[in-house]
């Protein structure tokens, strides 16, 4: 396998770091929803390398290298000598038909030698939790799925994903890995702290969530904002909720908002927000949080038990929330990550609104908010 | 230098190695309000979540206080509920046991050990059934096999059935046990003491069986029995029933009062006892009416000769508290299988026979014989005839008018009750009445006849009496007087011009209550006159009891009359002059020729009735006569 990263901006346009490979099978890109949307740097990648499946979206920033930028389009090219790719995409009209639209991708990617898949997706019209479900309902549990919503900075206005074609709002892109040779490693981690009194979803449907403890859930949000309340709902990103269900406490997820309805007093969040389960706000510390991207970067590299006979890269798709918090500090976290992953491994990513990984401890692949999620990619040695 | 100054002052480095300083101070500028807005944010999380935390804490402790109130509020209820049940327990009748579905012993009370002569240490919760049958066993209070029964038992209990017994203690005790399955596989035993309801039951069952008074078998068991005797007589054998009744009972109890005819029965019926063996059944069978059951029958002489034995007893008198009372027992006898051979047919029999014994003169006895049958079924047809006679206005009265003889007027006529029956035509009375008295219909019939009577007269002229007979049954009416008095307003007649007759039978009876009755209806201007004088045992003694008004001369003594029959002569002469001497009136009946007309107005006969005087007869005929007021007969003589 090779893995050549490229990065594009303004002054220098695309600049490679290597010699292009030939016989590229997937290019990835991320980059802001402005420098996306015109779709000339779809086009540009596109006469690069016209054998490869060319798949990217908008961010809430870029991570490449050990850096991360709003201004660049961080990429990668990868070649892989003996590993199938198969491109799927579905339409994400609307959060109710996620599961459907997740079934979609996993029957098109499903197959005896799947050995993983890695899924991009619109991030303000889907419930990623129902996409990742319908996913794996098809593809088999034994599929890891990984990847991210994604992002539009801040505003949460729209986001975009291209897939072998411009990117656009209202998709949900897949590429399926194949083969023995391919080795896929994942990492999720958040480093987030509980505070404060447990509550109950008392009232809530699908992913929307109305009440705790029988009380406005957009309140008690209002309340602990203060002032920032008025940056609803970027600014809910500083408090995640943690959700589980009291019959597994041990299998708990981290939650976060997408939108805010002030006149139905409800709030959206990237998942399902299961009526009866219990759920307790979140916040972070500048230390922790990067602890944490650190911890995801070691799970994904353990995954690699035999030495590395080719290239390999990394992936990281961290939470908006997350930057959002940490403000200039947030480069802390790819240090940190990075440091797990050794100064040779090509690594690059982007801020979203929404991770997808396998869960830790019980290997279900689900929607993560909140996170930094690792995902690294090789080919054994022959 | 600080990692991230490091990285700002990197960004503020310009392409050509120099600081940008404006940038850098607005990079640092921003970490500053970074940081600062990052503790800000702690700051308002912290108090927040202090407060609610604080306020949850509050309500935590106002819970846990409540619940702890609660609590020891349940606590106290549970205790006083566990004494309420320790307390129901201890004081139940029954003995109560609760087993596990392992059949070990959850609870019992201390009747139960009472029950079975238990000691505390013979009994402990958490032993097996089966051990405890084995200290039952050691004490003498049980007697089964323990382990073969805890098998069955928890078995029956398996299949969720309800296992019931009774047992008997060697103290004599019945114990009546009830196993019933609970829910959690175990069950609940009572054990009752029914010894006092077994022997409860058993008074009931005699008390259902034989009557209170005599103590013999009643009708139920009499018929039981002669049902189960019938059953195990063999093909060849006889058996005979015995019906009998009292002759005078009636008599005895309305005149002595209840007491005495409750203890004539009781005597009575162990006379009849001590007249078979014990293995016969004897058995009250009605008020006054008893049955016999004479079993295995060798021949006729014997039921003859216990029949013979049975009046020959019941006729010695009796001392019913002082007095001396005499009555006399008919009997009917059935035989089987001659007569029949179902219990409800040989007593219907022996019921004839009775009936027929009692017509033959009482105090005898009769078998069965078919045409009593017929001659039975005669009568009830009669008798059902008579009641619809009075419901149907089927009587009349005829009047046989009394002739005096100083004046040749009738002063009096004798109202006699005809039946005409729409079949049978004419009824003589003396075919009827006997049946009317028999049945007691004679008082209904006799009040109708007192209340025509009285008024049929009320129209006659010249203050017309009108004579009406009295039954001696209707004598012992305790309603007679106000019958009477009844019949006279009603009629609107003075009791001065009514005569009622009675016969010496009356006074046979002898009561006071009869001879009260007779003085109140004379006080009230009522005369009352002695009939058929000379036909019963003619005791002069009678006329001495109450002071009549008239003395009638049955026509016995009057038909013979010739002048030739000096004795007939000088009877009726001498009863004539006695009664004159007692200043009552004398009447002579049945004067039917010229020749006794002029025989007894020459011995001094105050009146005469008869054919010769007139015949009974109709009211419109008897009302033109007594227009004239001059009988046909007496103005031709």
């Amino acid at each position: 396998m090779q893995a050549v990263p490229l990065a594009w901006n303004v002054v220098s346009g695309w600049q490679a770091q290597g010699e292009i490979p030939d016989q590229a099978g997937l290019v990835l890109y991320f980059g802001t929803r402005e420098a996306l949307a015109n779709g000339k740097r779809f086009a540009e990648l596109r006469d690069m390398f016209p054998g490869a499946h060319v798949v990217g979206c908008s961010t809430g920033g870029q991570i490449r290298n050990n850096d991360i930028s709003d201004d660049d389009i961080a990429a990668i090219a990868l070649r892989f000598d003996r590993t199938r790719l198969r491109l799927a995409t579905a339409p994400a009209s609307d959060a109710a038909n996620s599961r459907s639209c997740g079934e979609s991708i996993g029957r098109a990617l499903a197959a005896d030698d799947l050995a993983g898949i890695f899924v991009l997706s619109d991030g303000l019209n889907v419930n990623g939790s129902a996409l990742v479900a319908g996913i794996t309902a098809m593809a088999g549990e034994r599929v890891p799925v990984t990847g991210g919503l994604a992002g539009d900075g801040a505003q949460f206005q729209e986001t975009l994903v291209g897939a072998d074609f411009a990117p656009r709002p209202h998709v949900v892109a897949a590429i399926g890995f194949y083969g023995k040779a391919v080795r896929i490693g994942h990492g999720n981690a958040g480093g987030w702290d509980e505070f404060g009194p447990r509550r109950n979803i008392t009232r809530s449907s699908g992913n929307v969530l109305f009440e705790l403890d029988g009380k406005s859930a957009l309140d008690l949000y209002k309340r602990y904002l203060g002032d920032e309340a008025a940056g609803l709902p970027g600014t809910a990103l500083l408090f995640p909720l943690r959700i589980y269900d009291p019959k597994q406490p041990e299998r708990a997820l981290v939650r976060t908002v997408l939108a805010v309805d002030h006149d139905k007093g409800s709030m959206t969040f990237a998942g399902d927000m299961p009526q009866g389960w219990v759920s307790q706000l979140m916040r972070g510390n500048f230390n922790r949080l990067a602890a944490g991207a650190a911890d995801a970067a070691r799970q994904s590299v353990a995954a690699f038990a035999e030495p590395g006979g080719s290239d390999s890269v990394a992936i990281l798709v961290s939470c908006i929330g997350r930057r959002l918090l940490m403000g200039q500090r947030t480069v802390d976290e790819v240090e940190a990550a990075a440091g797990e992953l050794g100064a040779t491994m090509p690594t690059l990513g982007f801020y979203s609104y929404g991770e997808i990984s396998p869960h830790g401890p019980s290997g279900i692949c689900q929607l993560h908010n909140q996170t930094m999620t690792v995902t690294t990619i090789t080919e054994a040695a022959r | 230098m600080h990692r991230l100054f490091a990285r700002q002052r990197a960004q503020a480095t310009t392409p050509d190695g120099g600081v940008d300083l404006d940038m850098l101070g607005r990079l640092v500028t921003e970490a500053y309000e970074q940081t600062e807005r990052d503790h800000r944010r702690a700051d308002r999380s912290i108090t927040l979540m202090v407060d609610e935390l604080d306020q949850l804490n509050r309500t935590l402790e106002r819970q846990v206080a409540e619940r702890t109130v609660a609590l020891a509020n349940r606590e106290t209820e549970l205790r006083e509920q566990n004494l309420r049940f320790d307390a129901a327990l201890s004081n139940m009748s029954q003995a109560l046991l609760m087993f596990d579905a392992n059949s070990r012993l959850v609870i019992f009370n201390k009747r139960y050990c009472e029950m079975y002569g238990l000691s505390p240490d013979d009994i402990k919760p958490g032993m097996l059934l089966a051990d405890l049958l084995h200290r039952r066993q050691a004490v003498g209070t049980y007697s089964g096999n323990p382990d073969e029964y805890a098998v069955a038992l928890k078995a029956m209990i398996a299949r969720g059935e309800t296992f019931n017994t009774s047992i008997e203690l060697p103290n004599g005790r019945t114990i009546e046990i009830c196993n019933s399955p609970m829910p959690d596989g175990g069950w609940v035993a009572t054990h009752e003491d029914i010894t006092e309801r077994r022997r409860a039951e058993k008074v009931i069952a005699h008390m259902a069986h034989h009557d209170s008074l005599t103590d013999l078998p009643n009708r139920v068991l009499f018929q039981e029995r002669l049902a189960d005797t019938l059953l195990h007589t063999k093909n060849g054998n006889r058996l005979a029933v015995f019906y009998l009744d009292l002759d005078n009972f009636k008599a005895v109890n309305d005149t002595l009062g209840h007491q005495f005819g409750d203890e004539l029965l009781k005597r009575v019926a162990e006379r009849l006892r001590g007249c078979v063996d014990d293995n016969i059944t004897v058995a009250r069978v009605g008020g006054d009416e008893f049955a016999v059951i004479l079993p295995d029958l060798a021949s006729l002489d014997d039921a003859a000769a216990l029949a013979e034995r049975i009046c020959e007893a019941i006729r010695e008198p009796y001392d019913l508290f002082g007095h001396g009372v005499v009555t006399e027992t008919s009997i009917g006898i059935a035989i089987a299988p001659d007569d029949g051979t179902l219990p409800n047919h040989l007593l219907k029999n022996a019921d004839m026979a009775l009936y027929r014994a009692k017509a033959d003169g009482r105090g005898v006895f009769r078998f069965f014989e078919a045409e009593m049958d017929a001659t039975i079924k005669a009568r009830r047809a009669l008798e059902n005839s008579l009641r619809e006679a009075l419901v149907e206005g089927q009587f009349t009265l005829h009047y046989q008018p009394i002739l005096n003889l100083d004046d040749n007027r009738i002063p009096c006529c004798e109202a006699l009750i005809r039946w005409k029956h729409p079949e049978r035509g004419m009824v003589a009375p003396g075919e009827f009445i006997p049946v009317a008295e028999e049945m007691g219909l004679i008082v209904a019939i006799g009040e109708w006849v007192l209340r025509q009577a009285c008024a049929d007269a009320a129209t006659w002229p010249n203050n017309t009496k009108v004579a009406v007979n009295l039954s001696p049954i209707q004598m012992l009416n305790a309603k007679l007087v106000p019958v009477v008095v009844g019949a006279l307003a009603a009629a609107g007649l003075p009791a001065s011009r009514l005569e009622l007759e009675i016969t010496e039978s009356v006074l046979m009876q002898n009561t006071e209550a009869t001879v009260a009755a007779l003085h109140q209806l004379r006080s009230l201007g009522v005369r009352i006159s002695m009939d058929d004088f000379g036909t019963g045992f003619s005791s002069l003694s009678y006329l001495r009891r109450f002071p009549f008004d008239k003395l009638k001369i049955d026509r016995c003594f009057i038909s013979d009359l010739s002048k030739d029959d000096e004795s007939g002569l000088a009877i009726v002469r001498s009863v004539t002059a006695l009664a004159n001497s007692l200043g009552m009136v004398t009447t002579a009946e049945g004067v039917e020729t010229a020749e006794q007309l002029d025989l007894v107005r020459m011995v001094g006969c105050t009146e005469v009735q008869g054919y010769y005087i007139g015949r009974p007869q109709p009211l419109k005929e008897v009302s033109r006569l007594l227009a004239d007021n001059l009988p046909r007969q007496a103005k031709s003589a």
